[in-house]
């Protein structure tokens, strides 16, 4: 029939009955923690502590482990089956897509977008509609792409992994593309944000084979979540900002 | 200038070579579930590996256009794909020359496919297959058959306890169909429904009445039982009716010869299967192996009912228990040839001594010929 959709490679036996909950380090692990309360999720002490040297934490359930990863690894970590349930932004997913994700529930944490941003300085200097080409610092290459490719414009990108926004005054890009939440960082740097390409919020996301497999176990976590979003003050939506 | 010369191992990505003793394992595993596949009345085919893109790419073809290697045929002047998928090569087999073979047609292959390219979580280019596909039948005992046909192929290479998914790619769609949406409200429905995101399919779901049953649907997911009842107490449109009925005689027929086979529904699932047009399936091994075959219900050419299943040697081969690899039998030179074959007969592999330098522990064997009988070599340290 039509071609496989790629297997997670074998779990080792005896992780087949714990399950992984994969979670970013930094600014969605500190919004993450009323969620993982609402949910009753407890995870050791030392979990929400971003000095500590562990990566894996066992929770109040003895069926469940917390592993704390890079906000984009959590995504491969959940696509390759690695961890069963993760939370990740949707910026991450839309970079990757991967097609063994589900990503059942938007947690309306961490609020943010991926947008555009050139200097204040070229702002407006120029007619983006004759554009055939224009070069971009990000660590969201196919974002990137895909929204120029769009517009009938290739971006030749540069990619970076931080401090994009000194790309452009250094002569590395003309625009970068990044996350923007507050555009302080924007600001400071001497930046305008241009367009938004997408808003972004947090998203608990499943392996597809897992909730294939295991859609009891699977189901009742995302029943949980779901249930401590409605609990928590404006149905978690409003959260973060 | 430094140019390093290329490694003579380094393959194209994607592309790999199989070594001793799994290329011996993947082989006998084919064989292995071939074997079953003729058992049941499944003759086998061999389409050839290229042929033009035209044919290769018509019907079910579609789905993997994207993905297929082409080249230019310097004969004919013609364009050829390399195939990315079997299934298309068999449904023109069966639609051509055994056209006027009597239906329901069951026929089966096993062969290497190559794909543009691999993905992040496989990047493998060059995949085996081996299926079945029962053309022209149409009740759910044929759906039924080529199921089980794949469950009982894995359980003889030693699979044991696979979980059958089975998803209706088409009623999704027929819901929106039957609501009438408008297609903006459509594709951001099409997408909560991928991404099964319960929450937005309720909100989108509440904005036209038609689609009331959609959240019930999304939620039912699961154990095939449950997700049954949710169907039938579930107020839909004729054409989902007809959907629903068809998925229940299904898993009815599939659970009178299999009572004990796992079986989830998932109703509204679409992600992954481009031209199934009744019920599909995904076979998955236990623990965490992943997705060991995939199949369903598509249209043939000429419009003519069809149902398959395609298993994934490679994948199986992990998920399958490792036999013991074949006893390998010191014949010191000067041995007698007929006590070597009858042992060959029992199982052994005889690795003869060509010179004196050849030693049991060179060749690797495990047991040496002596006054005519296997004795076995006791590894030292």
């Amino acid at each position: 029939m039509d071609l496989p959709i790629p297997n997670a490679p074998a779990a080792p036996p005896a992780e087949a009955g714990t399950l992984i909950l994969a979670v970013p380090k930094g600014r969605i692990l500190s919004e993450l923690g009323p969620v993982l309360a609402g949910a009753g999720i407890v995870p050791a002490p030392d979990c929400m502590d971003e000095d500590s040297r562990r990566l894996r934490f066992e929770t109040n359930h003895p069926g469940l482990d917390m592993v704390r990863v890079r906000p984009f690894d959590v995504a491969t970590f959940v696509a390759h089956g690695a961890a069963q349930i993760g939370v990740c932004g949707a910026d991450v997913l839309m970079e990757f897509d991967y097609d063994q994700i589900y990503a059942p529930l938007d947690l309306g944490i961490a609020r943010c977008r991926v947008s555009v941003a050139e200097p204040a300085a070229l702002a407006g200097t120029d007619d983006p509609s004759r554009w055939s080409r224009v070069t971009v610092a990000t660590k969201y290459p196919n974002i990137t792409r895909r929204h120029f490719a769009a517009r009938g414009v290739q971006a030749e990108i540069v990619s970076l992994s931080g401090a994009m926004e000194l790309a452009p005054a250094l002569g590395l890009s003309r625009l970068i593309v990044d996350l923007v939440a507050t555009g302080s960082t924007l600001k400071a740097n001497g930046l305008v944000e241009r367009e938004v390409i997408a808003h972004v919020t947090s998203r608990l996301i499943v392996n597809r084979t897992a909730l294939k497999t295991r859609p009891e176990q699977i189901g009742a976590w995302i029943a949980r979540f779901r249930a401590a979003l409605a609990s928590l003050p404006g149905g978690g939506r409003g959260a973060g900002a | 200038m430094t140019d390093d010369a290329p490694n003579p191992a380094l393959l194209p990505a994607g592309l790999m070579d199989l070594l001793p003793p799994e290329a011996e394992r993947e082989a006998a595993l084919v064989e292995a579930m071939m074997e079953v596949f003729a058992g049941h009345g499944y003759e086998r085919v061999k389409p050839p590996l290229l042929e033009f893109e035209d044919s290769l790419l018509a019907g079910s073809g579609a789905a993997v256009a994207e993905q297929t290697f082409r080249l230019m045929d310097p004969v004919s002047q013609r364009m050829m794909g390399l195939r990315a998928d079997m299934t298309p090569q068999v449904a023109r087999i069966a639609a051509t020359r055994l056209g006027l073979e009597a239906r329901p047609l069951r026929l089966c292959y096993a062969g290497q496919v190559l794909r543009v390219r691999g993905t992040q979580l496989a990047p493998e280019r060059q995949l085996p297959q081996a299926g079945v596909e029962l053309i022209g039948g149409e009740e759910p005992e044929a759906d039924s058959e080529v199921a089980l046909v794949a469950v009982e192929a894995l359980e003889r290479v030693g699979v044991t306890g696979p979980s059958l998914d089975v998803t209706l790619p088409t009623m999704a769609l027929a819901l929106l169909d039957a609501a009438g949406v408008a297609p903006g409200l459509r594709q951001r429905l099409a997408r909560a429904l991928d991404r099964k995101d319960a929450a937005a399919v309720a909100a989108l779901a509440a904005e036209a009445e038609a689609l009331a049953a959609l959240p019930a649907l999304l939620e039912a997911a699961g154990p095939a039982e449950g997700a049954l009842a949710a169907l039938a107490a579930a107020e839909l449109p004729p054409p989902a009716r007809a959907i629903a009925d068809n998925a229940a005689a299904v898993i009815a027929a599939i659970r009178a010869r299999a009572p004990a086979l796992r079986i989830t529904l998932d109703p509204v699932e679409f992600r992954g299967f481009r031209y199934h047009v009744g019920v599909a399936f995904t076979l998955y091994g236990p623990g965490g192996s992943g997705e060991l075959a995939r199949g369903g219900r598509y249209m043939s050419l000429n419009d003519e009912p069809a149902t398959g299943m395609t298993l994934y040697p490679d994948a199986v081969l992990r998920a399958a228990p490792v036999a013991p690899p074949r006893p390998r039998l010191f014949l010191p030179r000067g041995a007698d040839p007929a006590a070597a074959r009858a042992l060959r007969a029992q199982g052994f592999a005889t690795v003869a001594a060509l010179a004196e330098a050849d030693t049991p522990e060179r060749l690797r064997c495990t047991h040496i010929l002596r006054d005519g009988r296997p004795v076995p070599l006791t590894r030292e340290g």
